[in-house]
């Protein structure tokens, strides 16, 4: 029963790290897209406020 | 595509909760319920694990990776959607592959008296591990994004000839593995009762497992692609057509985690349909992965 129990502990808990840091990259990589989007309007956003306040 | 649609989330989800679900439960039934083997005793459970993660590795990962590959260098169904498919197919794939190895071992360790032997059937699967990793390190090889498709498309066929090799090395050669026991040449299983309702449901979970995993990566690889090609571009400027963003986008816009810190801000962002390409036959499976 020993490799019963080691066979589905490896293979599960492998398959669980492979599940948790495929869930950490895409949380990282939604968070990158969305920051650089927000980076893209705040440089609009100031450009604009250049813009209204003339020269 | 900067923001997953919800239809998309949503399966995402559900299909994450079945096979944790049906994944406990094979585990249960597996270690449980179902009662030892009259010639393998209590090392039948692994049984129910072994071939389940086999068949999500050879035929169903591996298997998509190629026809995938083969949708990609096909003419009119070409578009990089087919690209990032086979790549989250073979990373997932790879894994599985791995877990096929390893389990295998530990049921031949009391079985035969090896961890490992280089018999047809096992030395054709490592096989197979070794040239997917190959995809993988061609896949890392900085290309434009269409020559990198062309050329990793060409190794996952390459590398799927190993798959029938596999299927078939237990027929074709003198082996010590065992024969199928489900999708045997007469297609007559020899396990029956409670037994072949826990592997089949095995089978039914790591296949759950397996998508999940697939949309996951896919997700990833489409993101991945975003930040390193022009579709971030595409996609603020189709929010500036919104009248969201006025003017047209600083060519300093952050395109890699380098200029990324502290503060993120999850800024509301419209779904941007890219990459459409030609590949009409694509439009269903993209829209739930988008």
């Amino acid at each position: 029963m020993n490799y019963v129990i080691a066979g589905y502990s490896i293979v599960l808990g492998l398959l669980f790290l492979y599940a948790v840091q495929l869930i950490w990259r895409r949380r990282r990589l939604n968070r990158l897209v969305a920051l650089a989007l927000s980076e893209a309007d705040a440089a609009d956003a100031a450009a604009n406020q250049r813009a209204e306040d003339g020269p | 595509m900067i923001r997953q649609s919800a239809k998309a989330m949503w399966t995402t989800r559900i299909i994450g909760i079945a096979a944790l679900v049906s994944v406990a439960f094979t585990v249960w039934l597996a270690l449980w319920v179902t009662p030892p083997d009259v010639v393998q005793g209590n090392l039948v459970r692994l049984v129910y694990l072994h071939p389940a993660v086999a068949w999500v590795a050879l035929y169903l990962a591996f298997g998509l990776a190629a026809v995938a590959s083969l949708l990609y260098l096909w003419p009119r169904t070409r578009s990089l959607f087919w690209d990032r498919l086979a790549a989250a197919a073979v990373e997932v794939g790879v894994v599985f592959n791995v877990c096929t190895l390893i389990s295998g071992s530990i049921w031949g360790r009391p079985t035969w008296g090896v961890y490992w032997t280089w018999d047809a059937r096992l030395t054709s699967t490592a096989l197979l591990l070794i040239l997917f990793l190959g995809y993988m390190a061609l896949r890392r090889v900085p290309a434009d994004p269409e020559v990198r498709a062309k050329r990793c498309a060409f190794a996952a066929l390459f590398a799927a000839v190993d798959v029938p090799i596999v299927h078939f090395s237990v027929l074709w050669w003198k082996t010590l593995h065992q024969g199928a026991t489900v999708l045997n040449p007469d297609l007559s299983p020899q396990i029956h009762g409670s037994m072949a309702w826990t592997l089949l449901l095995g089978f039914v979970a790591l296949t759950l497992v397996f998508f999940w995993m697939l949309l996951v990566r896919y997700r990833i690889g489409s993101l991945q692609d975003q930040l390193g090609t022009g579709e971030l571009d595409t996609a603020i400027r189709q929010r500036q057509a919104e009248g969201v963003v006025s003017h047209p986008v600083s060519s300093e816009t952050p395109r890699t985690p380098v200029s990324v810190a502290s503060s993120v801000v999850h800024a509301p962002v419209e779904p941007v349909a890219t990459g459409a390409g030609k590949a009409s036959v694509a439009a269903p499976i993209r829209e739930v992965l988008r």
